[in-house]
């Protein structure tokens, strides 16, 4: 008896010491190699950088936090792998994964079972519809990205016709067809609705086609840098029709890259330009110390999306566990450098923000 | 085959020996049990990587079927395992709220997948070479786009989510250890399957039509007929794989059936060894392993595996585990007969 | 309507050059080692960056005589890098099997797209033009100077290599050597430096395609290789791998039938069958092709035998 007391007290001071001593790891899984590099890459950047922040500020209850970053390459099969592995390190408290609704969805599987908090950049309406208590989406889905546009282009441009184009892709079919059915339902006519391949550079083709049905407004369901080279083509091949896009074109490359072609444009994003705000402008010029680069389309998000899981590690009771944390996200309430976070009970934001840009003088400026 | 052998005659399995090699069989028996007994002590995340080692096995086996005993390049492997896959993603789950139990949609999806086999492999198997290489890989291709247009049967790019849990007569398959069951078990089946056509009279006329097409058809042998054996039991094997990775994953989207994942697939059987099935184990091994272990080198990860699978295939072209050395060698070495 | 055709045939020949010039490197290998080249694709990504590199470099850009300049030294050095590939990854595994290369370029087309990333960044980059700029209108269609520079150059290559193989004692090597090397090496032809010398050609031209192309849409990326070097492919065994006259046809063709299937699939088939649907009607067109004519439009006859590789795996 008194040896059981014995063992279980070393077990308990090995554990505590353990726990004092060890980091509290940060999981993140984003595409880091294929074609969407550039967004995983400066998307874990951000997370990085609210990490190092906090560790500047004396860490987390006494503890330092370590980001472990890890590359799903936009695939779900690995997906799945890294989330088992982050599963099973005990040390790892909450992962900010994934990307893209693809690999998130199967992976919030196996998350789910080790009760792992998972906060996710994918905006697939899909994604949150398993019901798990463990997910967190703190950006808008795309019905909000997708119905934005179309009724801004109903309403205050009085669109009568509308071209709409997207890449196949899950996140560009959803918004183009979000925007397709509000746009009919606000009474415009949708004259054509087209796929393109996510790596095409050439849409010559289908712009000859779209410029003889002369439509008031364009749609590009798509991320970058389809989304530039379509607007510049367009452009090119005289289309006169407002042009609008989803939110990865929120980038000085799209505006570099569409070169004159791009005003006008008028382009949706879930958060303000990185110099709309004192907190934004910090924001930027911390990441550009950090990194040496510009922010990406997705820094700030990833840059929130650990600060949500920071800020509840912090009220989170001593030792922090997965399940201590999973109950502070849900209970978040704070303004976070995109806006304000605070969760419905299924993981969506209470008031997703969306913001439509238009592209003036070389830079963005807000419409809506 | 050696060449002293006079043409066409009749030649029996070279694993036929008059005794049963009881040593031979205990070997072979051991590994499996040993890996099943391993995954009872494995944390869940390396069991999860054996598990895509024993899947990726299993696909390899299919497809030495037609690139290592018939000799014919099929660059296009993947459109098989995605027909398994949708077979269970439509066939249980919601989109069509059909619910059929998992053994049934594992005959159905090596079914469809077979006579996919069978419909690819009329038209194409009188090419020859490269060009038949070339047009699987425009099979596959189109496979994945018509999974990825046809949005009404599919979901599109969207994919099928919430995918129901596998059952097999009452045990529900919802771990990644209940899966190393399923693989196992699958994996000696085909393990055994292809063993068997490889010392059958199939398997002779398959390395007839490999080293000599014409003199094999001069033999007699149905140079076509014995091809399309071939696309379409490799292509089942292929479709069968493709139902237990939706099942394993409950999500399934055309992301996951690129012209990559078919190089991957025949990468393991090159890397392994062609026509040898121990190396088609063996070269899943590596091929899931390497990159699972370069995680650490993060950013120069993909760097190092190019050059890993470079110095790899320069060591060893004929492959770790060369043709020679398959699984009716080990029977004969360790049988003590002949 | 009539001008609706033209601007279609004349975004047709842009795309068409740009394939025809990365599958003239891919049937030239072909029809020499028989090997799929699958580095090839990453080379032409290369070409890209190298010759933005240079741009900056030499501080020059965004004038076309800059553009030559650049465009030869790239050459110069993918090229180069075309042959060391050969000698490292290729050489060493040829009479092995027939597999073994293909998979060894394979591993090198990893390795290539990496280095890329690691150096120039995952961020796609946005590219200057080499090419000059303006519209000239021709019967209601609009014709950039771009398109019309491209399509120059692409022939202005493609002629020079044309008459490079026909015309000179190294043409004749490499033809010699691509009909039989065996026999080649008894009269004499080191079949080593044909071989580089292709392996210098086609990643060159391919780097050369690199630099109008991403001239062309104004951006690189370290992905683009991929795609564009599959549909390059096709195009050469859609002319008869092997023949250089065929990837040319090859590639005109299969910028023309994208195009036009873009254009008219949905409005042929009332919103049926719509855009997305290219690349399997690109990819169909291509197996009816092989099922009628075997070689590819262009391929020679060749015996069965030839095209028999007797235990090669």
């Amino acid at each position: 008896m008194k040896l059981k007391t014995v063992l279980l007290a070393a077990v308990a001071a090995t554990a505590l010491a353990g726990a004092a001593r060890a980091d509290v790891l940060i999981g993140t899984a984003g595409p880091t190699s294929n074609a969407e590099a550039l967004f995983g890459t400066t998307w874990q950047n951000g997370m990085d950088l609210a990490v190092r922040q906090a560790n500047a500020a004396g860490g987390v209850q006494g503890q330092k936090l370590q980001l472990v970053r890890e590359d799903d390459g936009g695939d779900p099969k690995q997906g799945t792998l890294i989330a088992q592995k982050q599963c099973d390190n005990k040390e790892m408290l909450a992962v900010v994964a994934n990307f893209n609704s693809g690999v998130t969805i199967p992976s919030s599987d196996v998350y789910n079972r080790c009760g792992l908090p998972q906060v996710t950049n994918a905006s697939n309406p899909k994604v949150t519809k398993a019901g798990y208590k463990n997910l967190f989406r703190p950006i808008a889905n795309d019905l909000a990205q997708g119905a934005a546009p179309a009724e801004y282009a109903l309403e205050k441009l009085h669109a009568k016709t509308a071209a709409v184009v997207h890449d196949k892709q899950a996140f560009g079919q959803g918004v183009a067809e979000v925007f397709r059915d509000t746009f009919t339902k606000g009474g415009g006519k949708v004259t054509s609705f087209s796929g393109v391949a996510q790596t095409d550079v050439d849409f010559s083709a289908l712009l000859t086609t779209i410029r003889s049905e002369n439509p008031d407004v364009i749609y590009f369901g798509g991320v970058m840098p389809a989304v530039g080279l379509f607007v510049k083509q367009a452009r090119e091949f005289g289309l006169k029709g407002t042009f609008f896009g989803a939110d990865s074109a929120f980038t000085p490359d799209f505006i570099q890259g569409a070169g004159a072609a791009s005003a006008g444009a008028i382009v949706s994003f879930q958060a303000p330009p990185y110099d709309s705000s004192d907190a934004l402008k910090t924001f930027a010029a911390d990441y550009k110390k950090a990194f040496g680069e510009e922010p990406g389309p997705y820094s700030a998000y990833g840059y929130v999306e650990a600060s949500i899981i920071i800020e509840a590690m912090k009220k989170a009771p001593l030792p922090l566990t997965r399940e201590g944390i999973v109950a502070e996200i849900a209970k978040s309430d704070f303004e976070s450098v995109v806006g304000h976070v605070a969760f419905q009970p299924n993981g969506e934001l209470k008031q997703p923000f969306i913001f439509l840009y238009q592209v003036k003088d070389n830079g963005f400026s807000l419409v809506k | 085959m050696s060449a002293k052998k006079p043409w066409c005659t009749r030649v029996t399995s070279d694993a036929k020996t008059t005794h049963i090699p009881w040593l031979g069989a205990a070997v072979l028996l051991l590994l499996p049990v040993a890996v099943l007994i391993l995954g009872q002590f494995l944390p869940t995340y390396p069991l999860r990587v054996l598990d895509m080692i024993l899947l990726y096995a299993i696909l390899g086996l299919g497809l030495n079927i037609v690139v290592g005993y018939a000799g014919l390049l099929d660059l296009g492997f993947v459109a098989f395992y995605a027909i398994g896959a949708y077979s269970w993603a439509l066939l249980a789950s919601g989109q069509f709220d059909i619910h059929l139990p998992f053994w049934l949609v594992l005959i159905i999806g090596a079914g469809l997948a077979g006579i996919a086999g069978i419909l690819l492999g009329i038209p194409v198997l009188r090419l020859r070479g490269d060009y038949l290489a070339i047009v699987t890989l425009g099979f596959g291709e189109i496979i994945r786009v018509l999974m990825n247009n046809l949005d009404g049967l599919t979901n599109g790019p969207q994919g099928i989510a919430r995918i129901d849990e596998a059952h097999l007569f009452g045990w529900t398959l919802s771990t990644p250890l209940d899966f190393l069951y399923l693989l196992v078990g699958l994996l000696i089946i085909a393990f055994l399957f292809v063993w068997r056509i490889e010392g059958s009279a199939l398997g002779t006329a398959l390395s007839a039509v490999r080293e000599d097409q014409d003199a094999a058809r001069g033999c007699g042998i149905d140079t076509t007929r014995v091809k399309l054996v071939a696309f379409c039991t490799s292509a089942m094997i292929g479709g069968a794989g493709g139902v237990v990775f939706a099942a394993m994953q409950r999500f399934v989207s055309p992301e996951s059936f690129t012209f990559w994942e078919s190089l991957v697939i025949v990468l393991v059987i090159v890397v392994g060894g062609l026509g040898n099935p121990f190396g088609a184990i063996l070269g899943a091994t590596l091929l899931i392993l390497i990159p699972e272990m370069l995680r650490a080198w993060a950013d120069y990860r993909l760097l190092l595996y190019g050059i890993a699978l470079v110095l790899i295939i320069l060591s060893r072209p004929r492959g770790l585990l060369p043709r020679a050395y398959g699984p009716s060698w080990l029977m004969r070495r360790l049988g003590g007969g002949r | 309507m009539g001008s609706v055709i033209l601007q279609q045939t004349i975004n047709a020949l842009t795309v068409g050059s740009i394939y025809a010039l990365i599958a003239l490197g891919y049937t030239m290998v072909y029809g020499v080692l028989r090997l799929i080249n699958f580095a090839h694709s990453e080379l032409f990504t290369a070409g890209a960056f190298i010759g933005l590199g240079l741009a900056g470099a030499l501080g020059v850009s965004g004038h076309p005589f800059a553009g030559v300049l650049v465009g030869v030294i790239t050459f110069v050095i993918v090229g180069l890098i075309g042959v060391s590939v050969e000698i490292v990854a290729y050489r060493p595994l040829r009479g092995t099997s027939r597999l073994a290369p293909m998979l060894s370029a394979l591993g090198m087309a990893v390795v290539i797209q990496n280095a890329v990333m690691l150096i120039a960044g995952r961020r796609p980059l946005i590219y200057p033009s080499f090419l000059p700029n303006g519209v000239v209108e021709i019967f209601g269609a609009i014709v950039t100077y771009k398109q019309i520079t491209i399509f120059a150059v692409a022939v202005i290559l493609m002629v020079g290599l044309e008459l490079f193989v026909n015309r000179t004692n190294l043409g004749v090597r490499i033809r010699a050597v691509a009909e039989n090397a065996e026999t080649a090496s008894l009269v004499g032809i080191n079949p080593n430096t044909a071989i580089s010398l292709i392996f210098f050609i086609g990643p060159g031209l391919g780097a050369v395609a690199g630099i109008l192309y991403s001239s062309f849409y104004g951006v690189a990326s370290f992905t683009m290789g991929f795609v564009i070097g599959m549909k390059a492919f096709t195009a050469a065994i859609l002319g008869g791998i092997g023949s250089i006259p065929g990837a040319v046809l090859g590639g005109f063709l299969l910028g023309a039938i994208e195009t036009f299937a873009t254009a008219w699939m949905p409005v042929l088939t009332g919103g049926l069958i719509g855009t997305e649907y290219r690349d399997i009607f690109a990819f169909s067109v291509l197996v009816l092709i092989l099922l009628f004519r075997p070689a590819g439009l262009l391929g020679e006859h060749v015996s069965e035998e030839t095209m028999v590789y007797k235990s090669d795996f």
